[in-house]
């Protein structure tokens, strides 16, 4: 799996973590979601930790580990540790070279994030052709954020438009309006990420301004294409009625928008943080009723957007 | 994926608050059946001679479960028989007319007649075990054959290696003719063939066909009788009127041709009853078919004429509904573990196309709809034909019920694939697009075709086992494959792949002679002349149903284990010939050890090696050689009475049932874990999702499955919550339809409602799974199969 010293790099190669297949969530029909690497926010309820950082990663399965201890021997950097408390990375040591994987028979490690050509990808992506072309679905590229790998997602996008394959760009929005409109021409819709309208909470949230993000929105809703947005209700974060009614007048003063989705926090994400050595701050907060998901969705009815939906697990009471 | 919270009770499919006070009091006196003074218990019948018998093993090959009570029954069902009198001249009679007349006998004075309250369709004592009417000489013949089989059974089944009997039911009758000239007509028709009855066997034939249907007309009017009985002793005026109309219908049908919807369900419910009387045999498999086009006009012209309502119409397919649910009291005292109470498969399908590939499903296939939703019964089970025309509302009406069932209320054939597959079988061109299903999934023609769909199952893993041990069975050292060789000595993939196919085609072998001989058992001493009459080309012939009369005589093999089967040799390629990560003689270590002390091999044979159902074209190359090989060569071979094999993918309960008979295998399953079921990945491995196991099966080449293949799929009810994920459903199901297997389940579970299910059973009764290729009452399934489905359900796709 591994491409341990290729050659020479296709310039157009980009780094993925995840190829989703029978994605729902992200757009019209059944798709295929590709998932790029790197993210410049750091939302803290963010549900792909694996997508934040450009560079590969090492990830270590607790579960899966049976002892074998072959990927100590097969780590010429001497970057593994088994400890009792589990498997010690040192992530500075570490280059990702993936042997350590290779030589796990429980495959207890693995290198999230690998490089694809757009050929690879779009080989994996034209497999469900035949799902997308009955539910009028295709390919969406999100990740992480799209737009920082753009010579990729340009490459891959201007692929499935030759085979026919309906696209839609997935962005956080914190991006230059110049990649950004260039990759919104080769795909077929857009969906953007909204979270918090206050610009110190959304600074305080996801580490960055929210106005160039404001200006892709502006951006997207103006380009023609459909414009899906959608917007984690997170308890504590965006959840507030407050937030929800200035998304909604925001969009209401944008237009454009064909459709806001609001997606009820999940809470399985705590495991992939502790994989990777992180702490996810939202441990144990308990996910929604859908009496307050059904409270916002009405809220967000004002912002005149022709569908407003909310979807994801919510708490029995 | 997404966090799964338990169902609660009140979201299960339950049955609809909508029925009538009337359906909803005669299903709840079905369900309740401990609360019941009645019970539709096997009945024994015997003609009295010190030889005779009731119970037939070679019939109930296929139930493992039952094999152990095979001698018990033989001995104890003629003590407790009914003495049946036997008529003048009975015993100078040739054995095929015996029978018939022991038949007559029985349905006419001795069969139980009842009318539950306020039932519309009547008819309800047809558990049966009939004596086989032989004479001493055969009966010693009989016994002597018998004895035989059973040790030739015990053998297969106690080594894993499957099983085979020459099964009833599993057909479709011709219900259409016998509805549209009344059994009168058929009557008439067997006298017409009389005059030119090629010889003896023909003239008794059909002079047992004759003599059977007339039997039917005997007991229709017993019901008639007990109607007018029950009619004079009633107060209530109402009912008074309906039971006057029940006995007036009885009087009628099914001897003349039925002329309303009403008739035309009490005639087709005598007709099929009579046929589960006939065999001896609780309904499974014995399937009405395409019942949405046939009976139509009898439910249009009603309509149309205002004589009925289409809530009338309702009710009295509610009433028709809960009768075959009785077939199920048949061993109630025995037990009801491993399902055996749950699969019986008196399948009726809706919708599908017509001859010119036009959709044709109508209101009745909409009426049956609702009626499945709201009865949420075990029988009959249905089936929903989709093609490529299938209307977009009528899919998404079956995309909704199975979001919102937990274990499809129906199972979905797709009309491309099966018929494609029907064509390779080779039966005819025009008559293709009549198929329907039988027992589960099981697919034939219609009137005239047996196809003994599951009367052969082999364990296809059992070979990799032969394989890796000379031919011996590792558990036993008994000698159950030819010679192949120590795998060690094998260099090449080549030489272990040749010794692979030497064992799989002898293991076929073994099953071929076996069934030959259950085959003819059943030929000669076993004859059905009123399903005979019922079967287009059994009177033409002269050849009675079990003798291959149809017109289309094949036997179905169905491979069971197929992806532990495939995985495993997948593994061994990849790991010992290519990549060289493990030795043949450290695997076959690790195989006599069942893994102990070989975790890491284990654990490389589980991760490195291509897994099947994962749309990995690797893996998926290596099943589909596995499928073309080992079906290819199934049709190779024929039965001595004429009957091609051919190939199917079901498997029952047999992938928990030879589990600890199958030693540990190569895609590093122990001894004692589930076998993979029907066409399904092994569980845990496809990780995929939905569109690559889809994908995986239909690039398997299901044309050589004339069968058709078993596929279940488990969605988390969360992702299909809403309209749009219900669409999103139906589209998946167009693609299904043009990329995967012939037939699809849908279970929309989660481990978290199974769990709370076992532990509060009393909440969760009307909780209804799939299991393989049929429906049952979770809580009602014994608890390793509950494990099993709730270890399967944990693996969300």
């Amino acid at each position: 799996m591994s491409s341990e010293k290729a050659p020479a790099p296709d310039p157009d190669s980009g780094t993925v973590f995840n190829i989703q297949r029978f994605s729902i969530e992200d757009g019209p029909g059944i798709r295929t979601t590709v998932f790029m690497k790197g993210c410049p926010l750091r939302c803290t309820w963010c549900h792909n930790p694996e997508g934040l950082v450009l560079k590969p990663q090492l990830m270590w399965f607790d579960v899966r580990c049976i002892g074998a201890r072959d990927c100590l021997a097969a780590c010429t950097r001497d970057a593994l540790e088994l400890t009792r408390d589990g498997m010690r990375i040192d992530r500075e040591a570490c280059d990702t070279c993936g042997d350590c994987a290779k030589a796990c028979p429980a495959g207890a490690l693995e290198v999230v994030g690998r490089s694809y050509t757009p050929d690879e990808a779009y080989e994996e992506v034209y497999r469900d052709e035949a799902f997308y072309r009955n539910s009028g679905g295709g390919m969406t590229v999100s990740g992480g954020e799209p737009t920082m790998q753009p010579r990729f997602v340009a490459a891959l996008l201007r692929k499935c438009r030759e085979g026919g394959i309906h696209t839609a760009l997935d962005t956080c929005g914190y991006s230059s309006p110049e990649v950004l409109t260039g990759l919104l021409e080769l795909a077929d819709m857009a969906l953007l990420d909204l979270k918090v309208m206050d610009e110190a909470e959304h600074r305080r949230l996801t580490g960055v301004d929210p106005a160039p993000v404001l200006d892709s929105a502006r951006i997207l809703a103006g380009s023609g294409k459909p414009v899906w947005v959608r917007t984690p209700i997170i308890p504590g974060c965006t959840d507030s009625p407050e937030n929800i009614a200035a998304l909604a007048s925001f969009l209401a003063g944008l237009g454009g928008v064909q459709r806001w989705d609001l997606l009820a926090f999940n809470n399985t994400c705590g495991s992939k943080y502790s994989r990777l050595d992180m702490v996810w701050e939202l441990e144990g907060v308990p996910l929604k009723t859908e009496d307050e998901m059904v409270e916002l969705a009405g809220i967000a009815e004002r912002s005149g957007v022709e569908k407003v939906a909310w979807s994801g697990v919510t708490r029995h009471e | 994926m997404e966090e799964s919270i338990a169902l609660k009770p009140e979201e299960l499919w339950n049955p609809a608050s909508g029925l009538s006070d009337r359906v909803g009091r005669l299903r709840e006196e079905y369900v309740e059946i401990e609360q019941r003074d009645f019970h539709n218990e096997v009945m024994p019948f015997t003609t009295g001679t010190d030889w005779d018998q009731v119970w037939s093993p070679v019939l109930w090959g296929v139930v493992p479960e039952l094999i152990a009570f095979n001698k018990a029954f033989m001995e104890s069902l003629p003590l407790a028989a009914t003495k049946v009198e036997l008529p003048d001249g009975f015993w100078d009679e040739p054995h095929v007319v015996r029978v018939a007349m022991f038949f007559r006998e029985v349905v006419s004075r001795y069969l139980p007649v009842r009318i539950l309250d306020g039932e519309l369709i009547v008819g309800g004592q047809f558990n049966v075990a009939l004596s086989r009417a032989h004479n001493k000489s055969e009966a010693r013949a009989w016994l002597k054959d018998t004895m035989k089989w059973l040790k030739g059974i015990e053998k297969l089944n106690s080594h894993g290696m499957g099983n085979a009997g020459a099964t009833p039911g599993h057909l479709i009758p011709d219900y259409p003719r016998a509805l549209e000239t009344g059994l009168k007509g058929l009557v008439e028709y067997f006298e017409s063939l009389k005059a030119d009855a090629a010889g003896r066997q023909q003239e008794d034939l059909l002079r047992a066909l004759i003599i059977t249907c007339e039997a039917v007309r005997v007991l229709a009017g017993r019901y008639a009788d007990e109607a007018e009985r029950l009619a004079s002793e009633c107060e209530d005026e109402a009912r008074r009127e309906e039971l006057t109309e029940i006995a007036r219908a009885c009087r009628k049908v099914p001897w003349e041709p039925p002329e309303t919807f009403a008739e035309a369900l009490q005639a087709l419910w005598f007709i099929h009853m009579l046929v589960m009387v006939q065999e001896s045999y609780p309904g499974p498999g014995l399937s009405p078919g395409r019942i949405d086009q046939y009976l139509y006009p009898y439910y249009r012209d009603d309509i149309e004429a205002g004589r009925l309502t289409r809530e009338q119409a309702k009710e009295l397919l509610d009433c028709f509904w809960i009768k075959p649910n009785y077939a199920y009291d048949f061993l109630y005292r025995v037990g009801r573990n491993r399902g055996i109470t749950s699969g019986y498969g008196q399948l009726i399908t809706v919708g599908g196309h017509g001859p010119a590939g036009e959709d044709v499903s109508n209101d009745l296939t909409w009426l049956v709809l609702e009626v499945i939703e709201e009865m949420n019964l075990l029988e009959p089970k249905p089936n929903v034909r989709l093609h490529r025309s299938t209307p977009d509302e009528l899919l998404k009406r079956v995309s909704e019920m199975v979001a919102g069932a937990q274990g499809s209320p129906f199972l979905l054939n797709f009309d491309e694939r099966s018929e494609e597959a029907l064509r390779w079988q080779g039966l005819p061109e025009e008559d293709l697009w009549d198929y329907a299903p039988v027992g589960c999934l099981e697919n034939t023609l219609q009137g005239n075709d047996r196809s003994g769909t599951v009367d052969v199952n082999v364990n296809l893993a059992k070979a990799v086992e032969l394989t890796l041990f000379d031919g011996k069975d590792l558990q036993t050292g008994d000698r159950l494959g030819p010679r192949t060789g120590d795998p060690r000595k094998f260099e090449t993939w080549e030489e272990f792949k040749t010794a692979f196919e030497t064992q799989l085609k002898a293991l076929l072998d073994t099953f071929i002679d076996f069934y030959d001989f259950s085959d003819s058992i059943r030929a000669r001493f076993e004859p059905t002349p009123y399903l005979s009459a019922l079967v287009r080309g059994c009177a033409e012939s002269g050849r009675d149903v079990t003798n291959a009369g149809p017109e289309h005589n094949y036997v179905t093999v169905e491979g069971v284990a197929f992806a532990t089967a495939a995985d495993s040799i997948a593994a061994i390629k990849k790991l010992v010939y290519e990549e060289r990560l493990v030795s043949m003689d450290e695997l076959v270590k690790a195989i006599e050890a069942n893994y102990e002390g070989y975790e890491k091999m284990r654990q490389t044979l589980i991760n490195k090696a291509p897994k099947y159902g994962n749309d990995d074209d690797e893996a998926d190359a290596i099943a589909r050689y596995l499928s073309r090989f080992w079906t290819e060569e199934v049709f190779k071979r024929s039965t001595p009475t004429g009957r091609r094999y051919r190939g199917g993918y079901l498997s029952w309960n047999y992938w928990i049932a030879y589990a600890p008979t199958t030693a540990a295998t190569p895609d590093g399953r122990k001894r004692g874990t589930f076998l993979s079921n029907g066409l399904c990945p092994v569980d845990g491995t496809d990780r995929q999702g939905p569109t690559a196991v889809a994908l995986s099966v239909g690039k398997l080449g299901l044309e050589t499955v004339p069968n058709g293949d078993s596929h279940t799929i488990t969605f988390n009810p969360t992702l299909l919550k809403g309209s749009e994920r219900v669409d999103k459903l139906a589209s998946y199901l167009r693609a299904y339809g043009e990329k995967g297997g012939t037939a699809l389940q849908i279970n929309v579970l989660d481990a978290e409602t199974l769990r709370k299910a076992q532990e509060k059973p009393e909440d969760y009764k009307n909780l209804l799974v799939r299991v393989t290729g049929y429906n049952a009452y979770f809580v009602m399934l014994g608890r390793e199969i509950q494990d099993e489905i709730i270890a399967r359900e944990s693996h969300e796709l």
